[in-house]
């Protein structure tokens, strides 16, 4: 028998249970949630069941026999404890014993019958009209506007407006106010044009993005690997800070440089230009803007990693190609850039997965705009369920939209797992104690 | 104490790297696990000290099982190749360690570690970090911290390697001074030949996770049981060549070893070659001969013979001490 | 190198202005009052600062409870994460149990995953566990989030530590926990350092979270404090949102100042871009 390690386990816990509820749940959820309904009018947990006018509507809709619709708006009065109580409140209990005597739970289908039976009373006749009228509406019972929590009490009620009994599932699922599962947010992702629309914005994005990460994080490396230590650290320092500083601070330092007030335009103003908003004036501005925001902090990881590499470059063999009489920009070419394609593969790989599903820059700088020019899919899927300004967050859709990201996501990082040879890294323990 | 390892395999997932070795160290007894790299003795020494599971077979220490026990149930202090002193530790805080950890009283154990520090001879250094210490110096903390536990056992992981040639023979004797002042069982691996010859009494040579031969130094090379082990020990090594090359025809006999001090002129002149390479040692001259045949043997002669490059010489060989060779490599 | 190295130095030069005026005016404009369609300050001030010591309109709350509650949150979520990633790293560095293989591939796998897109879903959870608003809600999904990078990182610190030093230790008759708290730990000290630092940055710096988990002005982070003020669009005081800004970033400027070389060891072996 193998002794077991238990204090492996032991220390591994405290990570897995977080892990498991926070990291592991939410990517199983968002597979669950991207088939419900889920919404801000469904709410989270659950619901009751209630007709109201828009249910009644929604029915009609639906092709509901008008004279159901009719016997579910109408409801009756029933002489019943609540009814009751309600009177001896209102008037004596005399008043209320007396019908309780007569009508005890007597229904009646018309207003009329109801009144009638309070004016004939033959002691406590009630005979002022306004008063019946009021005493009448005690006893009016009807399922519209009436929140059941049950779904069994829902049916009940419903049987009692004289329903037919074959309708009745249809009723009872136009009333649920919770949410349901559906495959409805599926269908209307394949079919709304604006789907297109972000999967293109998405792709422009993260193209020019990483294009841009990727060759002025190599320009920065090696510009600065030739300069004397003491500039190339100065450089590397203050590229360093759109990574470092705090992703609203640095959108906020963009947005003052470009908008009508800030830099761009007082500078422009000096040459006699009209200030404008250089971020939001056209699409192409849009584009712009977020492109060198987002590409400024990817640079810097780029210039960070290519840096290292480089370095690690043997000099003798920089050295060689000097005496050789090769031009920097030859070495560039044909000695720096060819050592540092896995580097660039590397930054390819991690940064396609993180920009493809980052929000955070376009959110504060754009915010998707002017119009919809610049809305990304994991924007969309924010705005869908997060934050819009309809008031409806319509988390189900939201959830599927995030639903292609995630897939998408554990497909890419099974794909760099093999790629990058990550298996290596899974040598067994020296001490096997 | 007596240890007995007794048909121990070991495998790494599929491949295994030892299988059914057997070995015996007796109580006092200072031994090598010999061997070129990859043939299985570091994996054996961790095996006994436990960092190693032991997959099959037996681990007697003074005839108890401890196969079974974990690395801290078996009291065998170990002295690693690169030292493993604790860095952010003082060379006193290092030595204490093990009692530390046994939870022994203050006193007794700043008396402990005076006297392993006195024995190690650094008793002036208690205060420093190892960073702070030459290769020699961390050596003997090591030695001083697997010592003041007073293990059963002492076991030795290529102790020397590490060290440059002239600390190399200083600690070689500092270690069997150390090992037979205290009177402990010790195993020592290695690679180097010299390093095992000179400092243990029995020998295990092992290859390709077998011990081929367990004996005491003098007898293991004059006396080697295959052509492996007669090769593998001796510097100059042996040479081998066919019957033909020395004139000899026996049966059963495949090839013949001659050590370089049983070939020269003081052997006769019967076998006849031209110096092909001359390496001046300076008390002694290191010739390679290639006789008639093509076949070359080594010799090792006392300096100031004067033979140079090139030259014809007829040297002999002592025939008493030919080693014979069967088909299998096995000595006849 | 040879010596001809003013072109370079003028091409970056070019290149880094605009971050240079950036941050340049962030300081500036904090700090000074400019006529407008004009660059050139004309006076000292420190009314931009006055958010510090009385109640701004435009931002709802009080800074110093922002501040509180992002230090508190940062500080939080760092400590647990380099916690729970010291024994989890070292438990897949070192130790041997059940299933490690596996676990370590689930590490792997999940270190490089994007966690923003399972927002959407954290969002819906913590609403139905009633966490929904609240600061603890907002650490401690952040810390989970964090978790699989923290323990990947200090399993990276644990990995350079020499077998040796371990194996002396199980030798001296030391537990792995033992060996663990008084031989290992001290080895990592830098690692946990800097990921203690990485962590607190990464706090200090979050926006989506506190923005999406914790919208309401109780559970105010500084972030959410600045992006409230900017994203009220009426009137854009740019030189009260550098000064609120600066306030802001002052700590995480200070702490890269002074722990650069810390935090390069993290960034450096960098994983999320």
């Amino acid at each position: 028998m193998r002794r077991i390690n238990w204090l492996g386990l032991a220390f591994l816990s405290p990570a897995l249970v977080m892990v498991t509820l926070f990291f592991l749940l939410p990517v199983v959820l968002t597979g669950f949630f991207a088939f419900t309904n889920m919404s801000t009018a469904t709410g989270v947990m659950g619901g009751d069941y209630l007709l109201n006018t828009s249910t009644l509507r929604a029915l009609a809709d639906q092709g509901l026999p008008k004279e159901t619709l009719a016997k579910l708006e109408a409801g009756g009065y029933r002489v019943d404890e609540a009814g009751l109580a309600a009177l001896a409140a209102a008037t004596s209990p005399a008043t209320a014993d007396e019908l309780a005597q007569l009508h005890a739970g007597a229904e009646f289908s018309d207003r009329r019958d109801m009144e009638r039976a309070l004016k004939d009373l033959r002691a406590n006749a009630i005979r002022n009209t306004r008063d019946r009228k009021a005493a009448t509406e005690l006893f009016k019972r009807s399922i519209l506007n009436e929140r059941f929590s049950e779904e069994a009490a829902f049916r009940a009620a419903l049987s009692e407006t004289g329903t037919r009994p074959e309708l009745s599932d249809q009723i009872t699922e136009a009333a649920f106010t919770g949410w349901v599962w559906t495959t409805d947010n599926v269908k209307l992702l394949f079919a709304l044009p604006s789907t297109l629309r972000y999967a293109a914005n998405t792709l422009l994005y993260v193209t020019l993005t990483l294009a841009f990460n990727v060759g002025f994080g190599l320009f920065l490396a090696i510009t600065t690997f030739y300069l004397p230590k003491g500039q190339g650290a100065l450089f590397r320092a203050i590229w360093f800070l759109p990574r470092i500083l705090p992703p609203v601070l640095y959108v906020l330092m963009w947005r003052w440089f470009t908008w009508d007030t800030g830099f761009l335009s007082t500078v422009s103003g000096y040459l006699g230009m009209s200030p404008k908003n250089w971020m939001l004036d056209t699409s192409y501005h849009a584009w712009t803007a977020v492109v060198l925001i987002n590409g400024f902090v990817g640079a810097s990881m780029g210039m960070i990693i290519f840096s290292s590499a480089i370095r690690a470059i043997p000099t003798s063999m920089l050295h060689a190609s000097e005496v050789d009489g090769a031009s920097r920009w030859q070495q560039v070419r044909w000695i720096i850039v060819p050592q540092l394609a896995w580097p660039i593969l590397f930054i390819t790989c991690y940064q396609t997965l993180s920009l493809l599903t980052s929000f955070e820059y376009i959110l504060l700088a754009t915010d998707g705009g002017p119009g919809r020019s610049t809305e990304v899919w994991s924007l969309a899927a924010y705005h869908t369920a997060l934050s819009n300004y309809g008031g409806n967050l319509e988390y189900g859709l939201g959830a599927s939209f995030a639903l292609v990201l995630v897939v998408i996501g554990i497909g890419a990082s099974l794909i760099y797992f093999r790629l990058f040879n990550f298996k290596r890294l899974i040598t067994k323990p020296l001490i096997e104690g | 104490m007596q240890l007995d390892l007794i048909n121990f395999t070991k495998r790494f997932g599929d491949t295994t790297v030892i299988e059914n070795m057997s070995l015996s160290v007796h109580s006092g007894e200072m031994i090598a696990l010999l061997g070129p790299s990859g043939c299985g003795k570091s994996t054996t020494l961790f095996a006994i000290c436990g960092i190693h599971r032991i997959d099959e077979g037996q681990l007697m220490f003074g005839g108890k099982d401890v196969a079974h026990l974990p690395s801290q149930a078996r009291n065998v202090g170990v002295v690693f190749q690169n030292y493993a002193l604790y860095p952010h530790m003082t060379v006193a805080e290092n030595i204490v360690f093990p009692l530390k950890v046994q939870k022994m009283n203050r006193t007794d154990r700043e008396a402990m570690v005076r006297k392993y520090a006195e024995l190690v001879r650094i008793d002036a250094l208690l205060d420093r970090r190892p960073a702070q210490l030459s290769g020699g110096q961390q050596q003997r903390v090591a030695l001083a911290r697997a010592l003041v536990r007073q293990p059963d056992f002492l076991l030795l992981d290529e102790p020397l390697a590490n060290l440059d040639a002239k600390l190399r023979l200083e600690m070689r004797s500092e270690i069997r001074r150390l090992q037979q002042e205290t009177g402990l069982t010790a195993i020592l691996v290695t690679h180097d030949q010299v390093e095992a010859m000179s400092m243990c009494d029995r020998i295990a040579l092992m290859n390709g996770g077998r011990i081929v031969q367990y004996d005491t130094p003098t007898a293991m090379y004059e006396r080697p049981e295959t052509a492996f082990v007669a090769g593998f020990l001796g510097n100059p090594p042996i040479s081998f060549l066919s019957g033909s090359g020395l004139g000899l025809s026996e049966a059963q006999v495949a090839q013949y070893g001659v050590r370089p001090e049983s070939f020269g002129p003081q052997f006769g002149s019967t076998l006849s070659g031209r110096v092909t390479f001359v390496e001046t040692q300076g008390r002694e001259d290191l010739f390679d001969v290639r006789l008639t045949t093509g076949e070359i043997l080594r010799s090792i002669q006392p300096a100031g013979s004067g033979i140079r490059l090139a030259d014809t010489v007829n040297w002999g060989v002592a025939h008493d001490k030919l080693l014979r060779f069967d088909q299998n490599g096995q000595r006849i | 190198m040879p010596a001809k190295n003013w072109p370079i130095l003028l091409l970056l030069t070019v290149v880094t202005l605009p971050l240079l005026i950036m941050c340049g005016y962030s300081v500036i404009d904090a700090f000074t009052d400019t006529a407008p369609g004009s660059l050139v300050p004309t006076r000292f001030t420190l009314e931009h600062f006055r958010f510090l010591w009385e109640p701004v309109a435009e931002a709802r709350g009080s800074i110093w409870v922002a501040t509180a509650n992002t230090f508190v949150f940062a500080t939080t979520s760092a400590l647990v994460v380099t916690m729970v990633s010291l024994t989890a790293g070292y438990a897949l560095s070192r130790l041997n149990f059940p299933a490690r293989g596996f676990f370590l591939a689930g590490l792997i796998v999940l270190h490089a995953f994007p966690t923003i897109t399972l927002i959407i879903a954290i969002f819906l959870i913590l609403q139905m566990l009633g966490l929904y608003d609240t600061l603890i809600g907002v650490i401690v999904v952040k810390t989970a989030l964090e978790l699989p990078l923290g323990i990947w990182i200090m399993k990276g610190f644990y990995d350079t530590v020499p077998w040796e030093i371990e194996m002396a230790g199980v030798q001296d008759g030391a537990s792995r926990a033992t060996v663990w708290w008084y031989l290992v730990l001290p080895q990592v000290q830098p690692g946990l350092m800097a990921l203690i630092l990485f962590s607190f940055l990464s706090g200090w710096s979050e926006y989506i979270l506190p923005q999406v988990l914790a919208p309401g002005s109780d559970a105010r982070v500084l972030s959410t404090y600045l992006s409230s003020l900017i994203l009220d669009d009426t009137k854009a005081d740019f030189n009260l949102f550098k000064a609120v800004g600066l306030f802001y970033a002052t700590p995480v400027v200070v702490i890269y100042l002074l722990f650069q070389k810390h935090l390069m060891n993290i960034y450096g072996g960098g994983t999320k871009g």
